[in-house]
């Protein structure tokens, strides 16, 4: 019981609660590459991908930029033969190269992550203009004033918010996340 | 030396469990390790251990935590002293950084954080086995 | 009428408020009373899921949660969280020990989730509780002929929910039709468009966007409709950015299935939340008035003119 686990094994361990082994089942057919509609920008198909991760090739599965591209549209799942939750493994993916804090530079795809669940624990709600520096950073100036003039569309349509939203009971939902993420700033008491 | 004290690791990071791992053979313990909580908790179930290292972020979560409180219902298990062991890369850390890891919620031992020092990880284990041992002797 | 507990998401609060009303003014007009879940929270879209699977369905679950409370089954018109909701409610009735663990994190809120209660879409309740025929019959403004290209996306169908049709799925096209609209047949309809990747990688989103508003503008669509708000976003806010990108020249009105169903059950279009659009639908509006001029008066003219 204490073999160490090869990289395969561990992302299958990542993903036992959701499926067991889910990629062993895997016949490499490539549907999820024909059907995926970002497959273009992808540096690896999601079947290379899940070939690679049989084969145990750990640098270049965290090297790549495939899991960070999925748009989570769930139409590969859909036609896997083998039915193969590939969205999940895509999550999978993301969540074990985060926690390795391991992954490719330039990619804004960990920043926004990190940057959604930040703004949800402080308001229990999304707030867009919080998002703003994110891509402003990551897309220069040009996209920062395209970005800018698709805002102010947007303002002056009053479709962005100007403060930050809040839920009434924002003490008990904070106490609440405290169960799931034990960290010490999110259960009310002192340090 | 009595019977050595069996220890379970439910961990899923192989480099930091080859570590610990070597460190307490070291010192004469009997050690085991499931790298997925499922798997651990199986293993606590059928396995008389003595001690439990938990890492918290495993899975789709802190699921370190979920272990510890299913462990806490079951009184079978209820008495095995718990130690915690978290790092700087995992998910809290990184949301909240310089915030200290406190499963507040859940009633485990101690804890402690990854890298951890080889003495002090001694320490802390036979520390917890000691309590485990005054406590139980008193209760019976 | 029937009761359902309505959860409106984060976007539909004010980027998407059009839709919000739209919803409303629809369902008031289909005899549906929508009651709002009191402190509702953030689903913990996609995002989340990245870094916290259990977070993410900590955070459904307390909408659920509070939708339970009210003995009601929920119906959000947001897709997003509609499939996050869905999933949250397949995953704790399957798994009882993230079911406990949650459940004790519920606490903190005076909440707990025994799975009693569905989860819909707003499509869902339109198409299959109140049902096609029955709001053919209700429609009192026909759309003549318009041609609307009805865009599912991604997250209404998928990942398939029971034994849902996922690869050409109709009750769309058949509520576009009950408006008199005339649905438009494209071949993307069930692509996804490239909205959660809008901000983490641009250069596809665009891409992907294009092709849809491509497609759907060579097979004659007037308006796209949509049922999401991330979706109406990324075709209609970034339609400019996309021209540029592309030498393009779109100008295709996206507007939410409810604007448009509204008109048909006869809303005026500020109830409508009309008047927010970055790409103008009043050629929508025109052709839909200019068509019925010549036929009789309705309601929505009444109100125009008043």
């Amino acid at each position: 019981m204490d073999t160490r686990p090869t990289f395969y094994q561990e992302i299958t361990n990542m993903m036992y609660a959701t499926h067991g082994d889910p990629i062993s089942t895997c016949i490499q057919c490539g549907t999820c590459s024909g059907t995926c509609p970002v497959v273009e920008f992808m540096d690896h198909t999601p079947r290379d991908l899940i070939g690679m991760i049989r084969a145990d090739l750990k640098d270049e599965v965290l090297a790549s930029n495939t899991y960070w591209y999925c748009a989570s549209c769930f139409h590969c799942n859909v036609r896997c033969p083998a039915h193969i939750d590939i969205a999940d493994l895509m999550y999978t993916l993301k969540r074990y190269s985060i926690w390795k804090n391991q992954y490719p530079e330039g990619l804004i795809g960990p920043t926004f992550a990190e940057t959604f669940v930040k703004m949800i624990l402080s308001g229990g709600r999304s707030y867009e203009p919080v998002l703003a520096p994110a891509y402003i950073f990551n897309y220069g100036l040009q996209g920062f004033l395209n970005e800018a003039l698709t805002a102010t569309g947007l303002l002056l349509k009053g479709r962005i918010p100007v403060l930050p939203p809040r839920i009434k009971r924002l003490d008990n939902f904070r106490r609440m996340v405290g169960h799931i993420i034990p960290a010490s700033n999110l259960v009310g008491e002192a340090k | 030396m009595a019977t050595p004290k069996k220890l379970l690791i439910i961990d899923d990071d192989p480099d930091f469990v080859d570590g610990i791992k070597t460190i307490l053979r070291k010192a004469q313990y009997e050690v085991d390790v499931a790298y997925n909580p499922k798997d651990g908790f199986k293993a606590l179930e059928t396995g008389q251990y003595d001690l439990l290292l938990l890492d918290i972020m495993m899975g789709r979560g802190a699921e370190g935590i979920m272990v510890a409180r299913k462990m806490r219902k079951d009184t079978r298990l209820r008495e095995i002293p718990v130690l915690i062991i978290t790092g700087i890369r995992e998910q809290i850390a990184f949301l909240f950084p310089g915030e200290q890891v406190h499963p507040r919620f859940v009633a485990v031992d101690e804890l402690v954080e990854k890298p951890i020092e080889p003495t002090l990880l001694l320490e802390k284990v036979e520390a917890l086995l000691k309590e485990a041992k005054v406590k139980k002797a008193k209760a019976t | 009428m029937k009761a359902y507990a309505y959860f409106p998401g984060c976007s539909l609060e004010k980027m998407a408020l059009s839709y919000h009303q739209s919803a409303l003014e629809c369902a008031r007009r289909l005899d549906l009373e929508f009651q709002e879940l009191d402190d509702w929270n953030c689903c913990g879209t996609t995002a989340y899921f990245a870094i916290d699977q259990l977070l993410s369905y900590t955070l459904s679950a307390r909408n659920l949660a509070l939708a339970e409370k009210k003995k009601l089954d929920m119906v959000t018109p947001c897709a997003g969280c509609y499939k996050n909701a869905y999933f949250t409610n397949v995953t704790l009735k399957r798994d009882a020990d993230l079911a406990e663990h949650i459940n004790e994190a519920l606490k903190e809120d005076d909440l707990h989730y025994a799975g009693t209660n569905q989860v819909y879409h707003l499509l869902e309740v339109f198409c299959n509780d109140v049902g096609v025929q029955e709001i053919k019959k209700r429609v009192t403004q026909s759309l003549n002929s318009l041609r609307v290209a009805p865009y599912y996306g991604c997250q209404i169908v998928r990942p398939r929910k029971d034994h849902e049709e996922v690869e050409n799925p109709r009750y769309f096209e058949d509520l576009i039709a009950a408006t008199g609209a005339t649905p438009v047949e494209y071949q993307l309809k069930m692509r996804c468009c490239g909205g959660s990747l809008l901000i983490t990688s641009r250069k596809a989103a665009f891409s992907m966007a294009r092709n849809l508003l491509q497609n759907a503008m060579d097979n004659g669509a007037a308006v796209i409709a949509t049922a999401c708000p991330m979706c109406q976003v990324n075709l209609e806010c970034y339609q400019q950015q996309i021209n540029q990108e592309f030498g393009a020249r779109f100008s295709v009105p996206i507007l939410y299935f409810t604007q448009l169903l509204g008109l048909a059950l006869g809303a005026s279009p500020k109830e409508l939340g009309f008047g927010s659009e970055l790409v103008s639908a009043s050629a929508v509006l025109a052709q839909i008035r200019n068509k019925e001029t010549s036929t009789t008066q309705s309601p929505y003219i009444r109100h125009a003119t008043s």
